[in-house]
């Protein structure tokens, strides 16, 4: 699904985010990126989503070369990616059930079906009671959720979220990791960039470390302890 | 959690039918949605709408006023006679084998003859006249023949006439209207491209005004972009609410500019209606056409159309 080949990324100013990076995610997988705040976690993601672009080095997506999409393309290739932010990055002044629909209406999805899936969504992250309400009257967590909500509603093939969990209290980082992994199990491809160690411990899931822009280590599933 | 159907793998292709539906569906969200953000904010609204109006007012303002002074300048070429001074000691006699001679002509339709005493009656008749008059020892005034040109002869014919008339023995002077009404032509002729270059120019105004109301309309909502690019929106779909408001603050400002000129219109009326008693009441005020009236409206929607999408298009290349 994934594939890093010596991505570089350097910033004018010349600060290099990442340097010759490569790895590979299969289709169907979860991962972590961890590694300290400036390791190059939030610049991987950005260069999924063509956010930014690499100075150097190779990304495919799902058999895509990235640097083939044009300016023109990028919606449709975002379409196809579910992103998560650390600050949710919702629409203050639209309802929650509008939030949340947002990527089905750019998708041209009919009323009707936006409606159905958009409750489904709701409901799988436990806010249906909530569709009507702006995301201002709810807590970070809910809006959190609210967020991965849209992230999920179009049924991305690839999910990515940045520091999905980080200010919320560990109880509900669990919950909401717990959520990921519940996507993963139904086939989506799921990439998270969290600092939060011991929470990742907890996971069970491969994880991919960075310090200073380089890959540092790679633990299979299997090897988090 | 009991939906995890919804979300059994990746999604298929929306099927095209029904992405046209939801295209039309975010046209009209698009379109009411500009509309409550236009009246969420109403002075700031209003002002780019009176601004606007009152550039494409103007333009139409002149076209009126031109026009109008048009039309006066017909009735007054049509009720123009030609005067022929006869020389001084030039007799009735003469006077009146030219007048019958110049009577016979095609294009003339009458012919008068003024002898020194009647013109003499008349100046006395005019207020002031009279004791100067009477000052002198004889009469000084020449016969003076009045011909009145058919009034579908041809500029050419009654200039040839006017030449010929010239030419005649005895005759002093000829004052004829035709060069002033070639002059009134050319200066209408001049005031039309005026009031085109005029209407080009405000319509550039109007332009910036909504190009400018729309770009920060658009910076204003920066972070609502952002968002909406990131989740995959198109240029199209993100720019839709901002052509819309366009077309709105044009609309509006072009039926505000068709309702200030019907204004002046009417307030031409009066000083119209009583200069055309001067004229028989031949002289009727220059409307507006009422394809015009509706056509402003419309021309000024798809101008401020335009003004937003050269505005979007430059303010979301710098988003993206």
């Amino acid at each position: 699904m994934i594939h890093f080949d010596q991505v570089s990324k350097r910033y004018e100013g010349g600060h290099e985010a990442l340097s010759q990076l490569s790895f590979e995610v299969p289709t169907g997988e979860m991962a972590f990126v961890t590694g300290h705040s400036g390791a190059g976690k939030s610049t991987l993601l950005k260069l999924l989503g063509l956010i930014e672009r690499p100075s150097h080095g190779v990304i495919t997506l799902d058999g895509q070369n990235l640097a083939r999409v044009r300016r023109g393309g990028i919606p449709r290739l975002r379409r196809r990616i579910g992103m998560v932010f650390q600050d949710h990055r919702l629409l203050m002044e639209r309802t929650v059930f509008a939030n949340v629909e947002l990527p089905l209406m750019i998708g041209g999805v009919a009323r009707a079906e936006r409606a159905r899936r958009v409750r489904a969504a709701l409901e799988k992250v436990g806010l249906l009671a909530c569709e009507r309400q702006l995301p201002a009257t709810l807590s970070t967590g809910e809006q959190q959720r609210v967020g991965i909500a849209r992230a999920i509603v179009a049924r991305p093939t690839l999910l990515i979220a940045d520091e999905p969990t980080g200010n919320l209290d560990p109880q509900l980082a669990v919950e909401i990791m717990g959520l990921f992994a519940e996507f993963q199990q139904v086939g989506t491809t799921v990439l998270i960039a969290s600092h939060d160690l011991s929470l990742i411990k907890r996971m069970h899931k491969r994880v991919i470390v960075l310090d200073h822009g380089r890959l540092v280590a790679d633990l299979a599933a299997q090897e988090v302890l | 959690m009991n939906a995890s159907k919804e979300f059994n793998g990746p999604a298929a292709q929306v099927p095209r039918q029904q992405r046209f539906a939801s295209w039309q569906e975010h046209h009209g969200w698009s379109a009411a949605a500009s509309l409550r953000r236009l009246a969420a904010r109403p002075l700031g609204s209003l002002l780019t709408i009176a601004v606007m109006g009152l550039a494409l007012a103007l333009p139409l303002a002149f076209y009126l006023l031109l026009g109008n002074v048009q039309k006066l300048g017909d009735a007054m070429g049509q009720s123009q006679a030609i005067s022929v001074f006869m020389q001084t000691g030039q007799s009735g006699q003469a006077t009146q084998l030219l007048a019958t001679q110049l009577g016979n002509r095609p294009e003339v339709a009458s012919v008068a003859v003024k002898s020194p005493q009647q013109g003499m009656e008349e100046l006395a008749k005019m207020q002031g006249f009279s004791g100067a008059l009477a000052l002198l020892d004889d009469n000084p005034l020449p016969y003076v023949v009045q011909l009145q040109p058919r009034s579908d002869a041809s500029a050419a014919a009654v200039e040839t006439l006017v030449a010929d008339v010239r030419a005649m023995q005895g005759v002093e002077l000829v004052q004829d209207s035709d060069s002033w009404r070639k002059r009134l032509e050319a200066l209408l002729g001049v005031g039309n491209r005026v009031v085109l270059m005029l209407a080009l120019m405000l319509a550039m105004a109007a332009l910036l005004v909504v190009g400018n109301t729309v770009r920060v309309d658009i910076a204003s909502r920066s972070e609502e972009i952002g968002v909406l690019l990131l989740v995959g929106a198109s240029d199209a779909f993100v720019r839709r609410p901002y052509l819309y408001a366009g077309i709105w603050y044009g609309l509006f400002s072009g039926i505000l500019a068709a309702l200030l000129a019907v204004v002046i219109e009417l307030g031409l009326a009066a000083p119209v209606a009583q200069l055309s008693q001067t004229y028989d009441g031949k002289l009727r005020v220059a409307g507006l056409p009422t394809w015009l009236l509706l056509a402003v409206p419309l021309a000024a929607a798809a101008l401020g159309w335009l003004g937003a999408r050269l505005v979007s298009a430059w303010q979301l290349r710098k988003a993206a």
